[in-house]
């Protein structure tokens, strides 16, 4: 009977039902859009980021930094076991990590450069996807141009620095010195360069730490780092990455500054098509407790309009936000549109949060409707 | 029947308490015709609607069906209202979004009765000669038609006293004989009726005719 009475009464007042999914629908809207759009910005940027490559390099520190930037990578060493300690202090954050050793060598020829990767480390509990090679022991990739000059094929065995190494793969162009690389294991590279326990450079991505504005995250990476890896010094790519993150979190920030109000505005304006409700129906549910509908009931007739609001608006307002998402996130938030995504996950919350703000907003009106004295309208005639 | 001891009803307003029933003692006995007359203002509608357990008095006891209906909760309160006592307004208070025999239902809501089905109140509103008027919402009817349903909605739980205010106030003669007359099939069939009115429409099917003036009766 009462979900009979709370259809049929919104099918009569059209108008007040209409206004109050309005709101319903434009908050949900407003919350899947936005959420949408900072979500595909946040994935953005971690792409960014990784297609960029590693964004920290640790270098040796007495390293000569004109011949670094002329090389591409220092020509001095450092111990192997920094990549352990740097893992084990817990106030770096990175995503993922790897040591590496350069050298360049005269092979058949040809000028190369040499280079030993060891095996990606992450923070424990996390797997993400490898942003360079997984080596296997005796084996080696080939750059670009040095296949292409050698005739070097998939799977050939060549003889580097006397080792015998299978080609793992010969690579596409890349237009950089990447083109004139040979890639191996770290362990191998160590022991053709009798180099045991020696690399180079570790090289970290995502290391984004960034911290309050006027701190200088560079400033105090160096600071841990100097106690943890007293031989060793940091250079950071400042990316447009980083111009990303500190765009998404000033996102962020409004979002956070923005949505209490929007909520507020919205929670008010329900409350108040559900206040116009119930003084629109004050006589019939003086009659409905004539009738000796009790408070219980009379309560379900208004918290269940407003669930039923809430359940209708969740749906539109996650079908409305996406389609807002798609038409206006690219301009506004700067993000690609293929980016953008539906989260369904938002679809549940809507789904559960929305009835539930609505029945908050509806609350106070139903508690009038409950306490009113239906004498007092059954005598207004 | 319906006992009313010392009863009086004090309404506190923004200009002092008016005093709208004063020390009032009375009983209707069952399957009586009481008709309550008096003046606008003088406490009619207040005294009914204590009766039927939805405005507690300030003082005295409300005795109906041997229940003091004040002394209990209200969730029961609004039961025993539910079950025995059926109202009719002058305003009719048809709930406008149902139709005619979704009104004449509305007690079903309340009432765990399984007789409070759609062929029983077909069968009241052809009693009532609202057979045409069915499925036909309030706004699409006359005022003696509404009250008849409302009438129909009142009888449809069975009650043991029907409780009407101002039942012909918004009716033309020709209605009100004949809401009058529904009223007074309820009483022949043993029913206890209560109607306060200003008007001397009732009277003829009277036992009993109350004057009420200023929160005071007499007979």
């Amino acid at each position: 009977m009462i979900l009979k009475l709370i259809l049929k009464e919104i099918l009569h007042r059209k108008l007040n039902f209409i206004l109050s999914l309005l709101a319903i629908i434009s908050a949900v809207a407003f919350f899947v859009s936005f959420f949408t759009t900072a979500n595909a910005s946040k994935r953005e940027t971690i792409r960014l980021t990784r297609d960029m490559g590693f964004n920290l390099r640790i270098i040796p520190k007495n390293t000569n930094m004109d011949k670094f930037w002329t090389s591409g990578f220092s020509e001095r060493t450092m111990p192997e076991e920094y990549v352990n300690r740097f893992m084990a202090h817990k106030k770096f954050s990175y995503a993922h990590l790897t040591a590496t050793l350069q050298k360049q060598i005269m092979w058949q020829n040809k000028r190369v450069i040499l280079i030993g990767i060891a095996s990606e480390l992450e923070p424990s509990g996390k797997e993400k996807s490898s942003m360079s090679f997984k080596i296997e022991p005796s084996t080696a990739y080939i750059g670009y141009e040095l296949a292409k000059s050698l005739a070097l094929k998939n799977n050939q065995e060549v003889i580097i620095l006397g080792k015998s190494f299978k080609i793992e793969k010969c690579l596409s162009e890349t237009g950089s010195n990447d083109d004139i690389r040979i890639y191996a294991q770290l362990s191998d590279v160590q022991s053709l360069l009798n180099m045991e326990g020696e690399i180079n450079e570790i090289k970290a991505l995502n290391c984004l730490c960034l911290v309050d504005e006027n701190e200088d995250p560079l400033e105090i990476l160096r600071e841990q780092l100097a106690l943890v890896l007293p031989d060793a010094k940091v250079i950071q790519n400042k990316t447009i990455a980083v111009a990303r993150e500190r765009q998404r979190q000033m996102m962020d920030k409004y979002f956070a500054f923005i949505m209490p109000f929007i909520v507020l505005v919205f929670a008010i304006l329900i409350g108040a098509l559900a206040m116009m409700n119930v003084q629109e129906r004050k006589q019939e549910i003086g009659v409905l407790r004539a009738l000796g509908y009790g408070s219980n009931k009379i309560a379900s007739l208004f918290l269940g309009k407003a669930i039923i609001i809430g359940l209708i608006g969740a749906a539109f307002g996650f079908i409305i936000g996406n389609g807002l998402a798609l038409s206006f996130g690219p301009d506004i938030f700067k993000v690609t549109a293929k980016m953008i995504q539906p989260l369904y996950k938002l679809l549940i919350w809507s789904l559960v949060a929305a009835p539930l703000f609505a029945a908050l907003a509806a609350f106070v009106p139903t508690m009038i409707a409950i306490t009113q004295d239906p004498a007092l309208t059954l005598r207004e005639e | 029947m319906v006992n009313l001891e010392e009863v009086s009803k004090i309404f506190r307003t923004r200009h002092g308490e008016v005093k709208a029933l004063a020390e009032i003692n009375l009983n209707v006995n069952e399957g009586e015709f009481v008709v309550v007359r008096g003046p606008s203002g003088c406490g009619k509608s207040t005294l009914l609607l204590t009766i039927g357990g939805m405005l507690k008095a300030t003082t005295g006891n409300v005795i109906v069906n041997n229940n003091r209906i004040y002394k209990i909760d209200e969730r029961k309160r609004a039961k025993f209202r539910a079950e025995n006592i059926g109202f009719v307004f002058q305003m009719f208070h048809l709930v406008p979004y149902l139709n005619v025999v979704e009104n004449v239902l509305l007690p079903a809501g309340t009432v765990r009765n399984e007789s409070l089905n759609t062929s029983k109140a077909k069968e009241l509103l052809k009693r009532l000669h609202l057979t045409e008027r069915e499925n036909h919402k309030p706004s699409e009817m006359s005022a003696g038609e509404i009250q008849r349903a409302a009438i129909a909605r009142a009888l449809i739980i069975h009650p043991t006293i029907i409780l009407a205010d101002e039942p012909t106030g918004n009716l033309d003669p020709e209605n009100a004989v004949e809401v009058i007359g529904h009223l007074e099939e309820f009483h022949r069939d043993g029913g206890t009726v209560i109607v306060v009115t200003h008007g001397n429409m009732a009277d003829q099917f009277a036992d009993r005719i109350i004057h009420l003036r200023n929160g005071s009766i007499s007979e």
